[in-house]
């Protein structure tokens, strides 16, 4: 649905222009079809299950075992992603035969396989700020869902590009928001495809994509050990 | 390894918020939160042989639950000193965790819409049991629990008894030594709770496990364990062997004679309390220490066709316990 009012409304911009924010028609098609399959590698996940088994004591069965709690999302979000990368190219592949647009596909081996590096980067840093999200239960166990609302719909939607390009702030704020973790969830990927980087800013991306990773993911256990001691496994 | 638990001076406090009803009580908490302490454990210490069987008594939140999840690694304890099988279980090392278990009551880790088979098989690749021991365990446990026709029905589908039995194989598949049974028995039938007894027992002797055991049905403890540790508002009260239990709290001793006349109370309060009088049968209450000069006196003075002399019932034993403290 978001993708058809997204080709309506830029179709209609590029009745009277060639180039708006620096893009041509066929980049922001692209930009609207590899959003789909990036949303779907990126976004979808099991691991937001884990604030109500915080909130309900469920959590309880799953530290008792001799698993590794962490491994044991990450493969459940494989799976999620897998299934929802089956559906995002069914999607992809009907519109283009309705909509017939031109789509762009980069040749040069560099770009591909950065994008695909960005897209794991974006996946990890995804499945970070989901589980920092869903740790709130342990301080306050009434407030699972607002804070994955907050999370997902305010900062992810708007603030990784996922409803239109980032690069279309005014350059201040786009600068800083490329030192912030989201934009490398869906606008960074992106842009890597397109192949609108230069390889020093690829290059660059990528390397604030991994810091970002080592972060979060610090941050990620350091709040989950604190949170365990305060976690009382109540309801069961 | 003497010890398989230890546990020294164990401390647990939990922070409560507390909301005043409403919706002005709702800002108010808001505001100011207003947090209390609750002392779950207040410095308890016991020590555990590998194969001992014990009982865990106390009344509703007296601890018995933090206890057990505190010694699961659950728990993080406020302070004191924990060691099971010489493992520190806040680490919670799968080495440690491949040797214990934690069942409780009204816990599930079945998968609710897959036969039971299906979660013994998730427990099979989790805990590397390898495939012919695991389909040894699950025979052996299946035959005990009597439930081998029922492991490929949807959960679901089964009883509630039946499905405490198929909760005991899961949390014993992987044979662990240590085991904490949070009230097994809980919502079965006499039928149901005397075969999952049963089990314990037969698990006990034969794998020389470590059980800690903690119910309310005084049967459990009276048929399985032969130590029990009594706790209320997170102290221990007692701790040894079941039958010193009823001569360290129970002072007295029940007489029960059969009358073949009929006598007022005032005729029998001489000898000590009366607890019952139903002609033709009456129930006094003496001290432990004179029972036989007052079963002596009940005979002469009396024309008594039958007497008998007991304990006090575990459950009245219990009651005083708390009581008291």
């Amino acid at each position: 649905m978001q993708i058809i009012i997204f080709f309506f409304l830029w179709d209609a911009i590029f009745i009277t222009n060639k180039e708006v924010f620096g893009y041509d028609k066929i980049k922001i098609f692209t930009y609207a079809f590899v959003l789909i399959i990036v949303r779907a590698m990126v976004f979808s996940s099991r691991s937001v299950d884990v604030a109500g088994q915080i909130a309900n004591g469920e959590l309880t069965n799953l530290i008792l075992k001799p698993i590794n709690y962490f491994w044991y999302w990450i493969t459940r979000d494989f799976s999620s992603k897998l299934l929802n990368i089956i559906f995002g190219v069914f999607e992809t592949l009907i519109l283009i035969a309705i909509l017939k647009p031109n789509i762009y596909f980069p040749s040069n081996p560099v770009y591909i396989l950065a994008f695909l590096l960005s897209l794991i980067i974006a996946m990890f840093i995804f499945f970070n700020l989901s589980m920092l999200t869903s740790f709130v239960p342990f301080w306050v166990p009434e407030l699972s869902w607002g804070a994955q609302f907050l999370m997902i719909v305010v900062i992810v939607e708007f603030l990784s590009g996922a409803s239109f390009p980032l690069d279309i702030f005014p350059n201040t704020i786009y600068q800083i928001l490329r030192l912030t973790p989201f934009p490398y969830l869906v606008f960074i990927p992106i842009k890597i495809y397109l192949g609108n980087f230069s390889y020093a800013v690829v290059a660059q991306s990528l390397v604030i994509g991994l810091i970002w990773c080592v972060i979060l993911w610090k941050i990620m256990n350091y709040v989950w050990k604190k949170g365990l001691k305060i976690y009382e496994g109540v309801g069961r | 390894m003497d010890r398989a638990i230890i546990v020294d001076h164990l401390i647990k406090n939990f922070e409560v918020t507390e909301k005043q009803p409403g919706i002005t009580g709702a800002i108010k908490s808001l505001v100011s939160p207003k947090t209390k302490q609750v002392h779950a454990l207040r410095g308890i210490s016991f020590t555990i042989q590998p194969g001992e069987l014990i009982g865990f008594i106390g009344p509703n939140g007296a601890g018995k639950t933090t206890t057990l999840k505190t010694l699961s690694g659950l728990l993080y304890p406020t302070s004191g000193f924990v060691e099971v099988l010489e493992y520190d279980p806040w680490e919670r090392k799968n080495e440690f965790l491949k040797q214990i278990s934690l069942v409780m009551g009204q816990k599930n880790q079945l998968w609710w819409d897959l036969p039971a088979v299906e979660s013994f098989e998730l427990n099979r690749a989790i805990y590397e049991i390898p495939t012919r021991v695991y389909e040894e365990t699950l025979n052996e446990l299946t035959t005990l629990l009597e439930v081998k026709k029922l492991v490929n029905t949807q959960v679901r589908k089964l009883s509630l008894g039946q499905r405490m039995r198929m909760e005991l194989i899961a949390a014993l598949i992987h044979k662990p030594k240590v085991l904490f049974l949070d009230e097994p028995t809980i919502g079965l039938d006499l039928i149901a709770q005397q075969k999952v007894r049963d089990f314990i027992y037969e698990y006990n002797k034969k794998y020389n496990a470590t059980i800690i055991l903690t119910s309310h049905n005084m049967d459990d403890l009276v048929d399985l364990a032969r130590r029990v540790i009594v706790i209320n508002e997170g102290k221990i009260l007692f701790d040894g062997p079941f039958e010193d239990l009823t001569t360290k709290f129970a002072k007295e001793k029940i007489i029960k004679a059969t009358l073949s006349k009929e006598y007022s109370i005032e005729d029998f309060e001489k000898i000590g309390r009366v607890k019952k009088l139903d002609f033709p049968e009456v129930i006094i209450s003496v001290p432990r220490s004179t029972t036989a000069v007052a079963a002596a006196e009940l005979l002469q003075n009396f024309p008594v066709e039958d007497l008998t002399i007991e304990e006090v019932p575990i459950e009245d034993v219990i009651r005083k316990v708390f009581k008291n403290f």
